[in-house]
């Protein structure tokens, strides 16, 4: 294999820099310094489609309208769990405007419940049952009021403890094997195991499985933490809700997509109607956020296409709010149990998991892999139940498990820190071995002043202040399967182009950045067509993946375009390409500083009127590809809260983060702000306000809504302070990586904590509300 | 939403010739032929877009002239329009200057957009926004149906419910401004189809659910209110307003308290004391004013003029804290009257 | 009518009195025209003394709309954010919660910004409408948007119009706002990305830099 070695940036500036060999493919682009050095990386570059999100031009997949397009309605369940006897759609076939209506007929596969009829098993409220295409919104919803279902009901269970119960009501009589859709719910089983509505355990994730003697563990330890945490169901709430707009034209299945990923997209539509994957182009060019929840084609993809199919024209479906809630996804709630051991001194010498949790009918409601890797422990064991009830889908939710993982462990460890009589910060220094973290917590402690931090409880007055912190570890995950197009044309116009989407994280922006950087041109100079499966296979957005896995390739096409220029300029110039270059948009020579070129007049050298080319990433370099295409890595974060509390009424506010993090090579500095500013504020969300309020005695959910389905909005919103810290691994040809799901991880438990520290009660629930503090605070009789 | 035809009111002889309905009528037995009114249309629209309504007709009484007009004189009091918007009223001065309680509940109501909607008639005049009455799955007894979900000890989701009379409906009534407005011992004037007017106190207007299911204010189909009015208050009357929620920014009441004291020197010569979100109609607590007459304002008095107000208290399975948090902000309240 | 936009002339004091709003229906095309005051005889002796029915059936009404006059073919329960977004394609006007909750439909009415989806399109009457789409003027951005652009304060830009509404009231009304101002001012803006410490930042320094 051809290979050259070069020496990279290594380390942390400012704490420990050096350089490394490593020996990469010999295609690779050069080594980039770290970013002091460059010129757009690193940088605040304005998002290039600002502009248009900001006049109100950007279009969204909601906003689409294409000629003779029709609007559908979905028809959903509205008992939790039934058997269809039949299905009247007589008097909604006959409404003026209605084209078409679709309903979904039982398709009996391997592994479903036997006794079903014409119409599949309902199993929650909210289960799509069929759609109606109409000339307008109002009327297809008009329709679907006038559709009867007639169900026989079965009895049904929707609060997790309760379907733990032997007896109670079964909501799959068989295993089942739905996972979550999308994004990373780490380790899975296959739904087979347990006994009644208790699936499981995952015992492993990638990181392995059990380790060491728990028993032993224990036995060593000096002081033991038992405790049980509860998290609650949280649905991710988008502002632009699920949906698509379906033209299936006789040649060709166009689908504009609110989606996180098109090509997933793309390849469930293909597989679902047995098209070839060149006969579905999905394009997402605005996407109004997602969170985990929009992976798939889920069942409004195939309905819509199916509604188009019938009627021959583009079909427009959008979830409501409503539908949007009830299901298109949520979080899975927890029951965690953990106990930790550690010796007098502090080291950890066992540490045990059980949780359970619900994904409604699906499975993946895991704690994650915070409890086995943020910490070193030598004895370590988990158990991760799956509880099926009677309510929507779970789905990925920034950090899958690992948010509701990290507010029982981080609250452990500062109970652990208090029985140890330790900072519970530099208890964290004694136990934690990752190096970016340790300077994240020295550098975020000054900034935060966490000196001025005392004893729990001890404030004086009504309103009683706290200071807390959490921390977290995100791997550094890349999907191989990345691909990127760089074209220059002969006008001097530079183009990018993937599948890859921007679902506001600012991909658009960091990849024009990257292709600047390189041909060494302004961001303007560069145009992005991204969010097309026409175009190259990108990853999908989600396990924070897209930074790492998009910009490497970005790179090296723009690298092998450059390089193709560059010749042409060198065979006019008579002299070697690998002495010229390009800088502030002009070719140059290392060897003559008179040779001068301005980059457009170099473009028309060109023999065709491009050069295109179309690159994807190597293996990290140094060798630390996993077999399914994953790498390790710590991208690690400490956040610190301050809160403060009214023990007369119980109201809670966060008056201020700090969130420190690490994502290797940061890119774009206002996108990772905003990004790591988003993840806090989610974070604040879960720990004090949002919750998905089912009714157990009718399945339904109460708070479907925006006003009474609770998050922050402005006042809520704490004074936060980030800090990026720059590491360099040396793993890529840019080294960089996403921020989405570290930012989410570690708040609400450095929430908790920070509330335990105003009050001196420990609250191991979320979300803390006036309710609960009153409670906590035995003020409640 | 249904389709409906739209009827522009030019007068209130007009508008109430057209109307055949109130909301709550529709609510508990819905026809196929309400003419409804909407003023603001907030929550007017919200049940139709719920399809818990489906009027026929809309009668709009926005536009009615002569509605939406402020005005304050010092002997005779605040006379507020019907259709006279939240954002009006919140920028008014003679409110903040005399009325202050009042202005403070204004500026904790809703948000900038829909206080530039909403009117002051449709404010008082709508509906609770128990999420049991307000679901399209959930035939409750003010739908005419046979059971309280919320109260049910086991399943019902009554967290943000009523702990004071809630024998029959255990449901919030939704304006905060009327905890201000009962407190200012505002009165409503009511015109109906014979061209008759009325004036009924805040706490004559707004019906408790044991006293009829399903309304919650007097108001009949071919009634209109045509403004709310307000006695001049004393020279050494002062007032409070403090609203508890669960988020500052734009949230529903957990509890808010309007207290407006006549003052002499530092004693309470009278008080008017009225709890919003403790009932399913905003409640005066004659127990905490009866606690407060002829007392001086201080913390020991005022803690036990809350204490007495939370002696009638009946908290359900899940709300229990509210009668801390009300102790809290009705004490709190009264110590801001100095 | 055809569908031709000019230059508008969005000072034009000249209201449309309520008859010449609602035409009848016999027009259906949607359309617009620019709003001058050849364009209509408006005579404010043309108000209306006895009540009107519509509906409910589609009426063709006219609208103001940044500056130009549309027609457009509409029920009585047609919202005013679905006739923008459906009718008139001025999709910048986005619906997120359809019941007044989250702001991201907000519109100006005469100025004031309102909830576009809790409002009949009949409901405007002859008030002047402006959207989104309507704050950059010939093509010039508004500070604010500026300053949005400079400041990052958009993630998925779904809420974005709807900040953009409340931040620019805000500046436009209170030259010297502060932080607790643009709070208040977005206090019913859901924004799901968490961008709010970058709007505050951006709507002060759009304020500084108007002063």
């Amino acid at each position: 294999m051809d290979t050259r070695k070069e020496k990279f940036p290594y380390g942390i500036p400012g704490h420990n820099l050096s350089e490394i060999e490593r020996e990469i493919p010999i295609e690779e682009p050069p080594v980039w310094p770290i970013n002091d050095k460059l010129k757009i990386i690193g940088k605040r570059v304005n998002r290039i489609d600002a502009v248009d999100k900001v006049t109100g031009k950007a279009k969204y997949t909601s906003d689409m309208k294409l000629p003779g397009m029709l609007y559908a309605k979905m028809l959903r369940s509205k008992v939790p769990h039934a058997a269809i006897k039949s299905i009247d759609i007589s008097e909604a076939k006959s409404l003026a405007g209605v084209h078409a209506i679709y309903l979904i007929e039982n398709t009996q596969k391997e592994g479903e419940e036997k006794n079903n009829g014409k119409f599949p098993m309902v199993k929650y409220v909210g289960q799509p049952l069929g759609g109606v295409a109409a000339d307008s919104l109002e009327i297809a919803k008009d329709a679907i009021s006038l559709i009867k279902v007639n169900y026989e009901e079965k009895p049904f269970v929707i609060d997790l403890e309760a379907a733990m119960e032997m007896d109670a009501p079964i909501v799959f009589d068989v295993p089942i094997t739905r996972q979550a859709d999308g994004g990373d719910v780490g380790e899975v089983h296959d739904g087979s195991k347990g006994q009644g509505n208790v699936r499981g355990p995952s015992t492993s994730s990638f990181f392995g499985g059990p380790r060491g003697d728990l028993e032993q563990g224990f036995n060593e330890a000096d002081i033991i933490v038992e405790k049980t945490y509860r998290t609650q169901v949280q649905t991710h709430m988008p502002l632009e809700t699920h949906g698509v707009v379906v033209d299936w034209r006789p040649d060709m299945m166009m689908v504009y997509a609110s989606t996180q990923n098109t090509n997933a997209v793309r390849n469930e539509m293909a597989s679902i109607f047995g098209l070839p994957k060149s006969k579905v182009r999905v394009v997402c060019d605005f996407m109004g956020g997602g969170f985990g929840a929009k992976h798939s084609a889920g069942s409004f993809g195939p309905m819509a296409a199916n509604l188009s199919k019938k009627t021959g024209r583009p079909v427009w479906l959008m979830m409501d709010r409503q539908e949007e809630h009830i299901a298109e996804g949520n979080r899975p709630n927890s029951i965690q149990y953990l106990k930790i051991g550690a010796k007098k001194n502090g080291t950890l010498t066992a540490i045990q998991q059980r949780s359970h949790g619900t994904a409604g009918v699906g499975l993946g409601a895991g704690v994650g892999r915070i409890a086995q890797v943020l910490y070193p422990c030598p004895n370590f064991a988990t158990e991760q139940y799956d509880v099926l009830t009677n309510a929507g889908p779970g789905a990925a939710w920034r950090a899958p498990g690992n948010v509701q993982g990290a507010f029982g462990l981080e609250q452990a460890i500062d109970e652990m820190a208090e029985k140890l009589n330790m900072d519970p910060l530099k208890y964290r220094d004694l136990i934690d071995k990752s190096e970016v973290r340790k300077i994240e917590r020295q550098r975020g402690a000054k900034l935060f002043n966490w000196s001025r931090r005392q004893p729990a409880g001890s404030g004086k007055g009504l309103v009683k202040k706290g200071l807390g912190v959490g921390q977290s570890t995100w791997p550094r995950f890349v999907t191989l399967d990345s691909s990127v197009e760089v074209k220059i044309h002969n006008d001097g116009g530079v183009e990018i182009r993937s599948s890859v989407q921007d679902i506001g994280t600012g991909t658009k922006t960091i990849l024009a950045q990257v292709v600047a950087e390189e041909l060494g041109l302004q961001v303007n100079d560069i145009t992005v067509n991204i969010g097309d499966t026409f175009f190259p296979v990108g990853p999908g957005s989600g396990g924070s993946v897209v930074t790492g896995s998009i910009t490497p390739p970005t790179r090296n096409a723009a690298f092998e375009a450059k390089t193709a220029l560059l010749k042409l300029v060198a065979k006019k110039w008579e002299t070697d390409s690998s002495e010229l270059f390009i800088e502030n948009g002009q070719v140059g020579s290392k060897k003559d500083a008179n040779l001068k070129m301005p980059f457009k007049e170099a473009t028309k050298l060109m023999r065709t009127s491009q050069i295109s080319k179309i690159a994807s990433r190597s293996d990290d370099y140094g060798g630390f590809q996993q077999p399914w295409g994953l790498a390790y890595g710590d991208l690690g974060s400490v956040q610190f809260a301050e809160v403060s509390v009214n023990t007369d009424t119980g109201f809670v506010k966060v008056d201020k983060i700090v969130a420190a993090h690490s994502c290797g090579r940061p890119l774009n500095i206002g996108q990772l702000e905003s990004q790591i500013n988003g993840g806090v504020i989610q974070g604040i969300s879960y720990a004090l306000y949002e919750n998905r309020i089912m009714d157990t005695g009718t399945g339904h959910m109460m708070n479907a809504n925006v006003d009474q389905y609770k998050v922050p909005y402005s006042m809520e919103i704490p004074e936060i302070e980030t800090l990026i810290v720059e590491e360099y691994s040396a793993l890529s040809s840019t080294d960089a990586y996403g921020i989405g799901e570290p930012a989410n991880i570690a708040t609400a438990a450095a929430v908790a904590n920070a509330v335990y520290n105003a009050i001196g009660v420990r609250l191991h629930e979320i979300p803390i509300t006036p309710s609960s503090i009153l409670k906590a605070l035995n003020k409640v009789s | 939403m249904n389709k409906f035809s739209w009827y522009e009111a030019t007068s209130i002889e007009d508008a109430l010739q057209q109307v055949n309905k109130t909301v709550s009528e529709e609510l508990y037995q819905s026809t196929n032929n309400a003419a409804v009114f909407k003023s603001g249309g907030i929550d007017v629209f919200d049940w139709v877009k719920e399809g818990l309504i489906n009027p026929q007709k809309i009668i709009n009484i926005r536009n009615i002239p002569g509605l939406d007009v402020i005005s304050y004189d010092a002997k005779d009091g605040l006379r507020i329009g019907s259709n006279v918007t939240l954002a009006e009223m919140a920028s008014n001065s003679d409110i903040k200057n005399h009325y202050l309680a009042l202005h403070q509940a204004i500026n904790h109501a809703a948000t900038p957009q829909l206080r530039n909607m909403s009117t002051l008639g449709g404010n008082i005049a709508q509906r609770n926004r128990c999420w049991y009455f307000r679901s399209a799955d959930h035939q409750c007894f003010r739908k005419s149906g046979d059971r309280c979900f919320a109260r049910h000890s086991e399943t019902g989701e009554n967290e943000n419910h009523a702990i004071i009379d809630n024998g029959s409906c255990v449901s919030l009534h939704a304006s905060s401004i009327s905890t201000a407005l009962m407190a200012f011992n505002a009165s409503v004037v009511i015109v109906n189809s014979k061209g008759e007017k009325k004036k009924v106190l805040m706490d004559d207007f707004f019906v408790s659910a044991g006293q009829d299911i399903a309304m919650e204010t007097i108001l009949q189909a071919k009634e209109i209110i045509t403004e709310i009015v307000l006695p001049a208050p004393s020279k050494n009357t002062k007032s409070y307003y403090i609203k508890q929620v669960a988020r500052e920014s734009y949230d529903w009441s957990l509890g808010d308290v309007a207290v407006v004291i006549e003052t002499s020197g530092d004693t309470c010569k009278s008080a008017s004391i009225v709890l919003g979100a403790a009932a399913p109609v905003p409640y005066r607590s004659v127990q905490a004013q009866q606690a407060m007459e002829k007392k001086s304002i201080n913390n020991t008095n005022a803690m036990a003029a809350a204490e007495a107000a939370m002696s009638v208290a009946r908290p359900l399975s899940k709300n229990g804290y509210k009668v801390p948090l009300f102790k809290s902000i009705i004490s709190e309240a009264i110590l801001k009257i100095t | 009518m055809e569908d031709k936009k000019q230059g508008a002339d969005s000072n034009s004091k000249k209201g449309i009195s309520r008859r010449s709003f609602i035409r009848g229906a016999g027009l259906s095309t949607a359309g617009s025209v620019l709003l001058t005051t050849n364009a209509f005889a408006f005579g404010s002796e043309e108000k209306l003394t006895a009540g009107k029915e519509f509906g409910p059936g589609a009426t063709t009404i006219q609208m103001k709309i940044n500056g130009m006059v549309e027609s457009l073919s509409v029920e009585p329960r047609t919202t005013l954010a679905a006739a923008l977004r459906d009718h008139l394609e001025l999709t910048g006007t986005k619906v997120v919660c359809d019941r007044g909750s989250c702001s991201a439909c907000t519109v100006y009415l005469d100025g004031k910004p309102v909830n576009s989806c809790m409002m009949s399109v009949f409901d405007v009457g002859d008030k002047e409408i402006t959207t989104i789409e309507g704050i950059a003027k010939n093509g010039e951005l508004h500070p604010v948007q500026e300053a949005f652009i400079e400041h990052d304060a958009s993630q998925c830009g779904y809420c974005t119009p709807g900040m953009v509404m409340s931040c620019v009231h805000l500046v436009e009304n209170n030259t010297n706002p502060t932080l607790d101002d643009v709070k208040n001012a977005t206090r019913g803006n859901l924004c799901r990305c968490g961008t709010h410490p970058h709007v505050f930042k951006a709507t002060l320094a759009a304020a500084n830099k108007t002063n």
